[in-house]
């Protein structure tokens, strides 16, 4: 039994900390928030050069070949700005499913591109009024000889524009599982992409009208096999975006252990009110199931142990304690919490943008129990 | 990161050893829920047997050292012993005993060669039980606002007072307390701890009527009122020098609090689990209602949660790794766990959880008995209140400087 992480690992975080203080500090993370597609070219650029896009890219395929657990390391680092961008949208998400879904082609030729930046992908899986699971995706595109057209909207679509590439689940057949995934490009005729307005952060509306995307584009090169592929892309990605998560309650906390520590009401520091110290402590008991149930999840997969309902679990826990995580750090900080340039709205509403994505906590809870065969 | 222990030949064959050990030497029904006081007090010394004979071997305490008596063991070998004992439902050591748990690593932290060599080999091997006294009529959250004193004269202290909430069924052989030993001192200095014979003159012990000591109830439901009259204590058994008892305190409060962390399974899942899938309502398994699914989910992911928490906590004390907050964190989330999965469990089985009866409770009434126990977890070693306390001097909230988690090696 080892809870503590490698010397790699280590390093690693070491490395990403002093990234992050030196290029994404507190006002950057802020400014962030106002821009259109999340991320900086350059930041973006250096931070494919440092091998961090593609780290769980096999190095057959131009990436670092990193595990689970080291990306988590890198992601949790990430979630303590919060560094918004598309890093886990292309870099995790998509990678794992062209990893999964792709045939020897389509691998060789799109991972690299991810690794190197070049082209941004993103995963489209939600529609109007639907939920996450395959009996959401109603988009059926028709085939035409060698190419198919596709009417309809993605929507809830994670960075879809600073994407260059989406990931489209449609529907191919009758049965429940029959979804394939296609990968369209942005610039093609016909679609449209835009962010939704309000208290979510980068989550898109996407419009095919009369897109027109050849065969060549289903990943697999055969129809029908995109939802399983999906499933073990998505077991495998939903950890590392709750470790990013779990970063992000981690530096919730220290703000409010240290606006606790330095803001005086009524003469005395305010955390010497027990009522303040209750939230801290609900706080930093959400901040460890997270994390515990996390990198549990993160270590049974990568020994290639059976992780579905850890998975599972460790999604629900996360988006719950996120949330609670943000709730009561609001309930420390009052007023100047809310501020934007105080720097926890971003974490908040991080929060609540990640709170149904991939599947919300019950729905989580209920795939869980029947991973464990009750 | 490495979430289990992976075991080399030789601790697989100490696994062998241990496995057939136990199929010989484990009386069968050791488990049962006694029938009456009289069964109690049988079943009581079944385990106290098994303890003896664990003791021998130095198995009953595997980590403690063994030139007090322990086993000497690392804490790999002690893992299997819990692993391969938790199969019989059983755990180490086999009945209420927190002198070993609470008491004899204060003594290991605090107390002369003298008196280790006299107090903890009796104790790691199985020969005496051991009680703890702490609380008072006036003193529960305060717990240094003790008020029984022991005031020396010559050789020996001389003390006088009440504890409350004390023990188990069935008696002890020694029992350790804090008391007062400079009644003019300043709070925090003026209590030393004692390690008592608890058959001396002028000790008397009254059973205490509780919600947790229901017919369903354990061994370590009940709970006693202990007095003390001129009950005379040699210098000897006090421990860790006079008027430095709170710190000596520090150590078994610590663990008391989770810092020691725990592992093994969750028996009170298991046997829900099973109840909700032979358990039907309206023709069909518990299980088979969502409803219930949903609330067994949230039950199932407490568990989970205090698992990893007692995992996280049982590596940091073994692997020397600094401690903070998370003794208390693990103590606070089993009370509030265990509290709120009283209503969880009420509202997922209904009012079958409520009785004891044979034909219409559960097995051996083990859900009534959570639904009491749930409610009197609350309080034993600290309330959940003392416990967020603790966190909060501990994470340093609103203050500049963080309190040290207490030593306990």
């Amino acid at each position: 039994m080892e809870l503590s992480l490698n010397e790699q690992q280590q390093m690693l975080r070491e490395s990403v900390r002093s990234f992050m203080q030196r290029r994404a500090p507190k006002g950057t993370i802020v400014a962030l928030q106002r821009s259109e597609t999340g991320y900086q070219p350059e930041m973006w650029s250096t931070i494919a050069e440092l091998g961090w896009l593609g780290l769980l890219i096999p190095a057959e395929y131009g990436g670092g070949g990193a595990s689970l657990t080291d990306a988590a390391v890198l992601y949790e680092e990430l979630g303590r700005g919060p560094l918004p961008g598309p890093f886990f949208s292309s870099g995790v998400m998509s990678a794992l499913t062209i990893l999964e879904a792709g045939t020897e082609e389509q691998r060789r030729r799109i991972l690299p591109e991810i690794a190197g930046g070049r082209q941004v992908f993103t995963v489209a899986i939600t529609e109007p009024a639907r939920s996450w699971g395959a009996q959401g995706v109603a988009i059926a595109p028709e085939r035409r000889g060698d190419r198919y057209r596709l009417n309809g909207a993605k929507l809830f679509v994670a960075d879809a524009v600073a994407a260059t590439h989406l990931i489209v689940a449609v529907r191919s057949g009758s049965g429940l599982d029959a979804i394939s995934l296609i990968v369209v490009d942005k610039q093609a005729k016909g679609v449209s992409v835009r962010n939704l307005p309000g208290f979510m952060g980068w989550q898109a509306e996407v419009k095919f009208d009369d897109v027109e995307v050849p065969a060549s584009a289903i990943l697999g090169g055969r129809e029908n096999q995109g939802w399983a592929a999906l499933e073990r892309a998505m077991e495998r990605a939903i950890p590392v975006l709750c470790a990013y998560q779990v970063g992000s309650c981690q530096a919730v906390f220290d703000m409010s252990v240290e606006y606790s520590q330095t803001r005086e009401q009524f003469g005395v520091p305010i955390g010497r009110f027990q009522r303040v110290q209750d939230h801290i402590i609900r706080l930093v008991n959400h901040l460890d199931a997270a994390r515990w149930t996390t990198y549990e999840a993160l270590w049974k997969l990568d020994c290639g142990h059976p992780a579905a309902a850890s998975v599972h679990m460790a999604k629900a826990v996360t988006a719950e304690a996120h949330m609670e995580a943000c709730n009561a750090a609001h309930e420390v900080h009052a007023g100047i919490g809310s501020s934007h340039e105080y720097g926890l709205t971003p974490h908040t509403q991080l929060s609540r943008t990640l709170f149904n994505y991939l599947g919300d906590p019950k729905w989580h809870k209920r795939r869980m129990a029947n991973a464990l065969a009750w | 990161m490495d979430f289990e222990v992976t075991y080399t030949e030789e601790q697989q064959r100490f696994r062998e050893e241990v496995r057939a050990w136990f199929a010989a030497n484990v009386p069968p029904g050791i488990t049962r829920t006694p029938s009456s006081l009289e069964d109690s007090l049988q079943n009581y010394w079944q385990r106290r047997e098994l303890g003896r004979k664990l003791g021998e071997r130095g198995w009953l305490f595997p980590m403690a050292p063994k030139e007090y008596g322990g086993g000497g063991l690392d804490v790999d070998h002690a893992i299997i012993l819990e692993e391969e004992i938790d199969q019989f439902d059983l755990s180490l050591p086999p009945f209420y005993n927190s002198g070993g748990m609470l008491g004899a690593p204060s003594i290991l932290v605090w107390g002369s060669e003298e008196q280790k060599k006299a107090f903890l080999p009796p104790i790691y091997r199985g020969e005496v039980r051991t009680w703890q006294l702490l609380s008072e009529p006036g003193a529960g959250s305060d717990l240094a606002g003790v008020k029984m004193r022991a005031i020396r004269q010559g050789d020996e202290y001389v003390l006088n007072g009440q504890k409350v909430f004390i023990g188990s069924a069935n008696g002890t052989d020694w029992m350790w307390t804090l008391a007062v030993t400079d009644p003019n001192g300043e709070r925090h200095k003026n209590l030393s701890w004692f390690m008592i014979d608890a058959n001396l003159p002028g000790i008397t012990l009254q059973p205490m009527d509780l919600l947790g000591s229901g017919e369903g109830g354990g061994e370590s439901g009940h709970k006693n009122t202990i007095f003390f009259e001129d009950v005379r204590v040699p210098a000897f058994c006090l421990i860790g020098g006079e008027n430095n008892g709170w710190k000596v305190a520090s150590t078994h409060l610590e663990l008391e609090h989770g810092g020691g962390g725990r592992i093994g399974r969750n028996r009170l899942w298991d046997r829900l689990l099973s109840y909700c899938r032979e358990t039907r309502r309206d023709g069909q398994p518990l299980t088979a209602d969502q409803d219930v699914r949903d609330l067994l989910a949230d039950i199932y992911i407490k568990g989970e949660v205090g698992r990893l928490f007692g995992l996280r906590n049982f590596w940091l004390t073994y692997a020397n790794q600094p401690k903070s907050y998370e003794g208390p964190q693990l103590s606070l989330y089993r009370k509030t766990a265990g509290l709120w999965m009283t209503s969880a469990i009420l509202e997922a089985v209904g009012q079958a959880a409520l009785t004891t009866d044979p034909t219409w409770g559960s097995d051996d009434g083990f859900l009534e008995n959570q639904q009491r126990n749930g409610i009197v977890a609350m309080h034993p070693g600290g309330t959940a209140d003392i416990q967020k306390i603790s966190m909060a001097r501990r994470i340093g909230i609103g203050r500049a400087t963080r309190e040290a988690a207490g030593k306990v090696a």
